[in-house]
């Protein structure tokens, strides 16, 4: 007979436990940072209106007021201030904050458990990605006839940058956020991540992000574009100092999880995994967050020199004071070219788990693959200036970033390798997943070899600011990277949400996709070629056909992606409940129970190879793994041997 | 770093389920990559001074000091030649040499932590830390108001002004981390083998004061 | 005894001698493989060649014909490249697909091959050659749009919210329409009187910002009479979408009667057209 050992979640805990905690969460971070930004609002205004640049101030002191306000009421101030006073915090204040005793409240609250961040954030970026797909509509439907007066130019500007920083946003945080915190922990055979706290708190500083950028169509607008090149940017309405007090928000919180993510890696493997045993999803992710350490120092210096530009008088990007907007564009795109695949790196690890496990065979050349995820992130600091090959700055440095943008297509071309090596022979088995894996392999291939296109100098010559690198960043970010992760949560679903995805809604909303995704594109190559500008609310005539297409495959898509949608939420509530290991897949994660327990595993589980020995005898068997029996306290039966 | 035998016989923090040497790596390795990044951040501002005083963009790296002249340009648009004094050097390397001094001291307060002195040698010497890195951040303040130029006056004054909020920013974290060491010590957490976090801020610390008299030495030196 | 290469041809002949197996040559993998790679490179080729040259607009000068072909070649050059990785994925769908999603079970296990040196080694050396290739063929491009030889017409342009202003220095004209003599050297000097815009006289196939307290300079040689536009390519502000200009490629003596139209005196039109000014 066996005796369930008693879980750490079902430990009842003293009234007290928590202190602060319990009594924060959204329904009072909310209110009280409206409240914060009130007050700020109230003394800059008294303060500072009538002084030089004075709503520029006011706006920066209300917003930063929010987001100290926001964090105060959620809880990430407590545990620094316990800290500065000497009394930490006991065993049960850990297990309340990790949840413990709060039923579904805890996804409200700041709440250290890596499952409920993770699932926190899932719920973060649909809806960021709702946001940005409705400004997306409301952009190709202005673009359906050259003079549409639909909304007007300052309207469609600021809806352009407002749609490009949410998806920014969205598409840094679409794989790290939610897998990289549910799944990577386990998948290492972890407890939870190194700083559970902190992992708490980046989820809710980005949350406290969104509402600024959302202020900005009330405050005149954003008309920079997401890039907000300055000086346009320093005249823009007291809008773009909400948008940089987001991005330095932001900012902070992606460090903060970059830093975890490492940590985490390197330090809290179980036993048994070495770092050739990793999952190919732990080295995208945190060689990712490597890149991204590295890129968000300078995000934090070109917005942190705007928001003096504009509130305090600086000079750095205004040339009548010795400033020069090339400082911004370099700083920027310092920034902004590793920061693409700090979004595709976590997407290319999780789809080729997708395609090991769904062609049933090893993940192809993981040594080669290790080196070129590596390689694209070290190359990637290299090639900033591609985006500036117009823009008369160096021109003597063409050549040497030219060749540096070019050979970045080396390592980035070994994931096809794997990819066609992992299917190459498989035994294909055409879940829902595996239809992602096959998308993205096709509009990856689009993707990269419209960016050689751009690299090439004279051709940018005349691409550059056309519509034609829309489409080729569309074709990368969205074509791969965003359906990169929409097949990682289609693979994660059941180990998260304890359900299965359905199939069949899920193929309906595929092919919309698909097909959506090539036609809305196609059209904006098409646009390119024939030499219509980006960011444009009106165009010339010769364009409108092009346009339609793309406004035609635009609603495709936007009914796949609903489609999707819904069938997430009612699969969320009502689908068939998951075994934890549906796809029989071998690593660690499928070999713990679904729901997961609060510490992952009921026996620290021993690695002896990497989760990729299909067709391998002796290795990880891929069926689900039964629930131990009684747990002694030193049990070291290697989990799922 | 080495853990001495210490550690290994104190208790788990609240909930924690690593050995106290693996925390310590984590947090080592954590502290080390925040470092990197600032350390980037820092790079950056540098970046910002060289390319600025470079360009000279309309000559005004230095060119016009409107703040005193009530205006920037002619009425034609030419910068007027009122070209801005340097800002006192002595206040900018002093501020440093302060922070330099807060460092030197708190390590000295690790050391003797980690020596086994109790919290009646530390906390006084964590004190000591606390108040220059006080002083520092009051200085900085001052500075604000007795230099020269103001924000307006070209891209040198910028830049300078600059490195100073950037500096605020950085002692103000500084601040928070000696007020919790000086609190802390006072409870006795640092006696007994535990100096770990007041190893960890010292690095910070050293950091910061490192950085600080890097931003001075290329404001002073290249302006 | 067996050795290391041995061991590793018997495992390419087990990965790769199947392809070649299974009845005759038109049934077996590989061929089929082949097959739809050949199909799949004729299609991007045949687009490549096709259509590019009807969607983009008529350029007026080598630097425009020389991105034209650029997309050309690169097109050619990605479509059988592309082809594979289509092939492959398409032919892993036919052949090697061995249980539904309808299934809850999954197939067998595929055999456990986790790599292949060759192909590996294959692999990358082929992206090396296909970098150099592309390199050699963009340095050369931008090689050939060298410094200015002498009897360069400049062209003063002056961006700002939200239109262009082009002057002919020496001749006392100023315009916001573009006209210029075929057949000779431009050089455009351009800067911005407030925001960075994007100075693109598009089917002359070259662009380069105009930045504010900073001018910059590119080189063009119309050699086609007709029309071209000038759009701008940077966001500018709020008619960013309309910040457009006409702009035609003319022979030198309507060129000449162009500017003297405009008031300019007939001996600032010969010094200027002989590119002194």
């Amino acid at each position: 007979m066996t005796i369930a050992a008693p879980r750490l979640e079902d430990t009842k805990l003293g009234p007290k436990a928590g202190g602060l905690y319990r009594h924060q969460s959204f329904f009072v971070a909310l209110p009280f940072g409206i409240f914060t930004a009130f007050i700020g609002w109230l003394v800059s205004h008294a303060l500072l209106q009538n002084s030089n640049w004075g709503s520029d101030m006011v706006v920066t002191v209300t917003f930063v007021s929010w987001v100290i306000g926001f964090n105060a009421g959620i809880g990430t101030f407590n545990a620094p201030f316990r800290w500065l006073r000497g009394k930490d915090q006991t065993h049960d204040d850990h297990l309340y904050a990790a949840g413990v005793g709060q039923g579904w409240k805890r996804y409200w609250k700041y709440c250290t458990d890596h499952k409920v961040v993770g699932t926190q954030y899932l719920v973060l970026v649909m809806t960021l990605f709702f946001v940005g797909g409705t400004l997306a509509m409301m952009i190709r439907t202005q673009l359906i006839t050259p003079h549409s007066q639909f909304l007007s130019p300052q309207t469609y500007n600021a809806i352009v940058t407002v749609h490009g920083m949410v998806m920014i946003i969205a598409t840094i945080i679409m794989v790290s956020g939610p897998f990289a915190n549910f799944i990577l922990p386990i998948m290492l055979g972890a407890k939870d991540m190194a700083f559970p706290r902190l992992n708490a708190m980046s989820l809710w500083v980005v949350v406290s992000a969104v509402p600024p950028i959302l202020s900005t169509f009330v405050l005149g607008g954003t008309d920079s574009g997401w890039t907000t090149y300055a000086p346009l940017s320093v005249q823009s309405p007291p809008a773009q100092d909400a948008f940089s007090i987001t991005i330095i928000t932001f900012v902070v919180s992606v460090t903060v999880a970059g830093i975890n993510t490492i940590v985490t890696t390197f330090t809290m493997r179980t036993k048994g995994m070495s770092m050739s045993r990793l999952p190919i999803f732990v080295w995208g992710s945190i060689v990712a967050a490597a890149v991204g350490l590295y890129a968000m120092p300078a995000f934090l210096m070109a917005h942190s020199a705007l928001i003096t530009d504009r509130v305090v008088g600086t000079s750095f990007y205004a040339p009548a004071q010795g400033g020069a907007g090339w400082l911004y564009e370099n700083v920027f795109w310092i920034m902004g070219h590793p920061e693409v695949y700090v979004i595709l790196l976590p997407a290319v690890g999780a789809i080729l788990e997708v395609a090991s496990t769904f062609s049933r065979k090893p993940l192809f050349g993981y040594k080669v693959m290790i080196g070129g995820i590596i390689g694209v992130g070290v190359l990637s600091i290299m090639v900033w200036a591609h985006h500036m090959f117009t823009t008369g700055w160096a021109p003597s440095l063409a050549d040497p970033f030219m060749l540096t943008t070019e050979l970045i297509s080396i390592p980035t071309g070994i994931i096809f390798l794997c990819i066609i090596g992992t299917i190459w022979r498989g035994s294909i088995w055409t879940k829902l997943p595996m239809y992602f894996l096959y998308l993205f392999l096709w509009n990856f291939i689009i993707g990269g070899v419209t960016g050689i296109y751009l690299s090439d100098v004279p051709a940018d010559q005349y691409f550059h600011g056309n519509m034609f690198v829309t489409a080729h960043f569309h074709y990368t970010l969205l074509g791969g990277a965003m359906i990169g992760a929409t097949g990682a949560v289609c693979y994660w679903f059941p180990k998260m949400t304890g359900r299965m995805l359905n199939e069949r809604v899920g193929k309906w909303a595929f092919w919309f996709i698909a097909i959506g995704i090539q036609i809305t594109y196609y059209g904006q190559f098409w646009e390119g070629f024939e030499g219509m500008p980006r960011r444009v609310a009106n165009y010339a005539p010769l364009f409108e056909t092009a346009n339609q297409v793309s406004t035609t495959g635009a609603y495709i898509l936007m009914t796949g992606w609903l489609i999707l949608l819904y069938n997430i939420i009612h699969s969320w509530h009502k689908g068939e409940i998951a075994s934890a290991n549906p796809w029989h897949a071998k690593s660690l994660e499928w070999h713990t129970l679904t729901p997961v327990p609060l510490e992952n595993f009921l026996v620290d589980p021993v690695v002896t190879s990497d989760p990729y020995g299909y067709g391998e005898p002796g290795s990880v068997p891929g069926a689900p793994a039964p629930e131990p029996a009684v747990v002694g306290a030193s049990s070291n039966q290697g989990g799922s041997h | 770093m080495s853990v001495t035998e210490h550690d290994m016989h104190v208790p788990l923090e609240g909930g924690s389920h690593e050995t106290p040497q693996e925390r310590h790596r984590m947090e080592h390795i954590a502290l080390w990559l925040f470092i990197g990044g600032d350390a980037f951040f820092c790079v950056l501002e540098i970046f910002f001074w060289f390319y600025l005083r470079s360009l000279n963009t309309n000559g005004m790296w230095r060119g016009t000091n409107c703040s005193k002249a009530n205006a920037c340009t002619d009425g034609l648009g030419n910068p007027l030649t009122h070209p801005i004094a340097k800002a006192a050097a002595v206040n900018t390397l002093l501020i440093a040499v302060i922070m330099l001094a807060s460092a030197a001291v708190i390590w000295f307060a690790e050391v003797q932590a980690r020596e086994g002195a109790t919290r009646k040698t530390t906390t006084p010497l964590i004190g000591l830390a606390l108040l220059l890195s006080l002083g520092a951040i009051a200085y900085q303040i001052i500075q604000f108001q007795i230099l020269p130029f103001t924000t307006i006056d070209g891209t040198y004054a910028s830049t300078f002004e600059f490195f100073m909020g950037s500096n605020l920013a950085h002692f103000g974290l500084v601040a928070f981390i000696g007020t919790g060491l000086f609190l802390r010590s006072r409870k006795g957490k640092f006696e007994n083998g535990s100096w770990y976090h007041l190893h960890l801020s010292r690095l910070w610390w050293v950091w910061i004061a490192l950085s600080t008299t890097v931003l001075a030495i290329v404001s002073v030196f290249f302006a | 005894m067996p050795s290391d290469h041995d061991h590793k041809r018997e495992e390419i002949a087990e990965e790769v001698a199947p392809l070649f197996e299974g009845g005759p040559i038109w049934r077996r993998p590989a061929a089929k493989i082949f097959v739809i790679w050949a199909i799949m490179t004729a299609i991007g080729v045949v687009i490549g060649v096709m259509l590019p040259v009807h969607i983009f607009p008529k350029m007026v000068s080598p630097q425009g014909k020389d991105a034209l072909d650029t997309v050309v070649f690169f097109t050619v050059l990605a479509a059988p490249v592309a082809a594979f990785v289509y092939a492959i994925g398409l032919y892993s769908l036919l052949a090697w697909r061995k249980m539904s999603g309808k299934s809850d079970t999954p197939p067998p296990d595929g055999p456990p091959h986790r790599g292949s040196g060759l192909a590996e080694a294959l692999w990358v050396g082929a992206s090396v050659v296909l970098v150099i290739v592309l390199l050699i063929w963009g340095m050369g491009f931008l090689a050939s749009e060298t410094a200015p030889q002498n009897n360069v017409v400049q062209v003063n342009v002056t961006g700002q919210q939200w239109f262009w202003t082009y002057s002919y220095p020496g001749t006392g004209v100023t315009s916001n329409k573009l006209v210029l003599p075929v057949n000779r050297e431009i050089q455009f000097n351009i800067t911005s009187m407030d925001v960075t815009h994007g100075f693109w006289p598009v089917e002359l196939g070259d662009q380069i910002d105009a930045n504010p307290g900073f001018i910059t300079h590119i080189t063009v040689e119309p050699n086609q009479l007709g029309n071209f536009d000038v759009r701008c390519s940077q966001l500018c502000g709020l008619y960013h979408a309309y910040m457009y200009s006409h702009g035609q490629v003319v022979t030198s003596s309507q060129f000449a009667t162009w500017l003297q139209d405009q008031g300019a005196s007939v001996s600032s039109v010969t010094s200027y057209a002989l590119g002194k000014n």
